[in-house]
């Protein structure tokens, strides 16, 4: 199992059979207990040594942002929605993958030589972007790709520069590739119930369900986190860098984290050596927004690895801050006597 | 020959306009089992002859190899790359773009980036990314960027080729090398039989600036007659009326400067070879090499060929292959026909 592979799966929220499927043939490398949800995560479970009765849930989002297919037009272009959040400018002239055969298309646009001067400052919307398929008729373009067609990104998988990693996927797939290397690290002392989530990207719905059904004691989130640490940003906004180490909220949109358990993982971090950083703003929100007020309420923090590009057909990650994840969690899982 | 793989292989590599170098020996290497006497010039135009009758007419067909695409104007103290255009680039399709930039120890792989959509202001969220608000990221802190990349280093698309369904292929840079592979394919074709005429098959340099290789190659040949193929649009949402051709066949334009009889004897051609032909019109200029091979000594009388694009100067311009070989058909069909006395009734 490397990254690459995860990457390269397809699973918009809503179809992550393919990229389901794969992590449970890993899970069942490490444990018989796996299962599928009904609302669509995966869930293993490895018992604890010390102390089986104390549940700690790790988890992770599967699905991916991408596109679905609408309709067809009489050229045989096929019209999109989006599938999570996706700004129409970095879709422009992008290669995606569309249906369950996977066939390539190209997200076409204007060129620039017919572009009136308003066209050229005029963001295209979703509905003015179009995958190209090389059909060039509606009954065709049907047939290949019908009504609700997944439209996943196209990106070649490329390590690159000082230790960075670009790729479609990214966010989350890190957090999924570093929770089925801890379940290689398995048992703990404690049980861990790893949970690969569905449907994130559409608003946290398969972990509403996920926490639900497991109940743990509390949960840590494997998330990637928007970075904004390059280009002209000003440096209040740079909330996170790349390559500094795996990002801590103590609050973002959707989820305060509990004081002691923030404090809790700060100290873990500097025992071990860990690359740590405090994320310097409040911006985003992940699963741990739908985990933290599962039934009587569940202490939640997120671990994430700054991305740059994030929602994009070409995010970049740093190797480093991967690794850093992979740490942090471990030695969170390993110690979870921060109540007192 | 595999024209896939030439395409696959030559659109693969960084051109921009007056770095030709190494596309033209690209281009030379796949010519010269079809033709004889290779020469890349000063200005890196790759010069081609297909040998007819000592005395037979000389015919430049003319395809541009470079491309448009982006140069290194500044490096930014977080290691980010700014970008000036080369030729004319569509600012709006850069955002998340993979690059390749040209290092002085080999190529990095880049990626396009943009201040993120929910840091935009109100107003910033109404327009496109200037070029000038956009960066590239090759992983790199200033001091291994400044050690391994130069102020004026290229950037161009990452390339990848991807087959559509319906014969379709998608890369970068098909502008204009797809009309190279076509004049291979011609050169292939032209290679198997005998002709009056001799073709001078030139791959020039520096269209996407102003067409100043072809004008120089021009000169230089100084050819009795001239074919340029270039790519024109294919058809796209919103475009403005009569400004874009079916994929599915070649286009034909008439522009004034586009010699009469010459374009006829084109159309007339296609029809003999059962090759469907759209017809485009120009008012003046055509955007193309033709506008100055045909200016160049005292005169040289020129049509133009037109291979139907969409998407054009983006990374996934689309075309279809089996338009591409009807150009080279016919091309091949219009050289041959090429006979003493040709130019009696150019001017009829």
């Amino acid at each position: 199992m490397e990254l690459k592979e995860l990457c390269l799966l397809r699973g918009i929220s809503g179809d992550e059979s393919e990229i389901r499927n794969y992590i449970k043939k890993e899970c069942l490398k490490y444990t018989e207990n796996v299962r599928i949800g009904r609302g669509g995560c995966l869930i293993a479970e490895i018992r604890g040594r010390k102390n089986p009765q104390k549940r700690v849930m790790l988890s992770a989002h599967m699905d991916e942002v991408g596109f679905a297919v609408t309709s067809a037009c009489e050229d045989g272009l096929l019209r999109i929605t989006a599938v999570g959040g996706i700004d129409s400018r970095v879709s422009v002239s992008k290669r995606v993958l569309v249906g369950s055969r996977a066939l390539p298309g190209v997200i076409g646009a204007m060129p620039i030589h017919l572009q009136s001067p308003e066209d050229r400052m005029r963001v295209m919307r979703l509905s003015d972007l179009f995958v190209d398929i090389g059909e060039s008729t509606k009954a065709g373009a049907e047939k290949a790709a019908p009504i609700n067609s997944s439209v996943t990104f196209d990106t070649p998988y490329t390590e690159f520069g000082a230790g960075f990693v670009c790729c479609k996927a990214l966010d989350d797939r890190v957090g999924c590739y570093n929770m089925l290397r801890l379940m290689e690290k398995a048992p703990f002392d404690d049980t861990v119930i790893f949970v690969f989530t569905s449907m994130e990207e559409v608003g946290l719905l398969g972990a509403r369900t996920a926490a639900y059904d497991v109940d743990p004691d509390e949960a840590i989130v494997l998330e990637t986190t928007a970075a904004n640490d390059i280009g002209m940003v000003d440096e209040t906004k740079q909330v996170c860098r790349a390559g500094k180490g795996v990002a801590l909220s103590f609050m973002d949109r959707r989820t305060i984290t509990p004081r002691a358990l923030f404090e809790h993982a700060l100290s873990v971090a500097e025992k071990n050596g860990i690359a740590l950083q405090v994320k310097s703003g409040t911006t985003g929100g992940n699963d741990a927004g739908a985990v933290h007020t599962s039934r009587r309420g569940i202490p939640t923090i997120t671990l994430s690895v700054p991305c740059r590009n994030i929602h994009s057909p070409a995010s970049v990650c740093a190797l480093s801050d991967i690794e850093a994840q992979y740490h942090e969690a471990e030695a969170l899982i390993s110690n979870t006597d921060w109540r007192n | 020959m595999d024209i896939e793989k030439f395409l696959r292989e030559i659109t693969a590599i960084s051109g921009l306009s007056g770095r030709e170098k190494l596309v033209a020996e690209y281009a030379r290497e796949s010519f010269l089992p079809y033709t004889d006497e290779a020469e890349i010039d000063d200005m890196y135009n790759m010069v081609v002859v297909h040998r007819g009758a000592e005395g037979g007419a000389r015919i430049m067909i003319c395809a541009h190899m470079d491309e448009i695409g982006m140069v290194v104007s500044k490096i930014e103290d977080d290691g980010s790359l700014r970008i000036w255009k080369s030729g004319g680039v569509d600012p709006r399709v850069l955002p998340a773009s993979r690059v390749i930039v040209k290092g002085e120890n080999g190529s990095l792989l880049g990626v396009v980036g943009a201040k993120a959509p929910h840091l935009l202001t109100p107003d910033e969220q109404k327009r496109n990314y200037s070029l000038d608000e956009l960066y590239v990221d090759v992983g790199l802190d200033k001091e291994s960027a400044e050690k391994q990349i130069r102020i004026g280093a290229e950037v161009t698309f990452e390339p990848i080729l991807t087959k559509l369904g319906n014969g379709c292929l998608a890369s970068k840079t098909m502008d204009d090398r797809a009309c190279v592979g076509m004049m291979l394919e011609c050169a292939e074709i032209l290679s198997k039989r005998k002709t009056w005429a001799n073709v001078y098959f030139t791959a020039s340099s520096q269209e996407e600036v102003g067409s100043k290789g072809a004008e120089t190659a021009a000169f230089r040949l100084n050819p009795d007659l001239a074919i340029a193929i270039d790519v024109t649009h294919g058809p796209v949402n919103g475009a403005p009326p009569d400004s874009t051709y079916p994929l599915n066949k070649l286009c034909l334009t008439k522009a004034p400067l586009i010699q009469k009889k010459l374009y006829e004897r084109i159309i007339e051609t296609a029809d003999k070879l059962h090759i469907g032909v759209s017809r485009g019109v120009s008012g003046g200029d055509t955007y193309t090499d033709s506008d100055n091979i045909q200016f160049a000594r005292d005169g040289i009388p020129t049509a133009l060929i037109e291979l139907p694009l969409k998407y054009m100067h983006t990374s996934v311009e689309t075309l279809s292959l089996s338009t591409l070989h009807d150009g080279a058909r016919l091309l091949a069909e219009f050289c041959s026909a090429i006979e003493a006395g040709w130019e009696e009734e150019l001017w009829s």
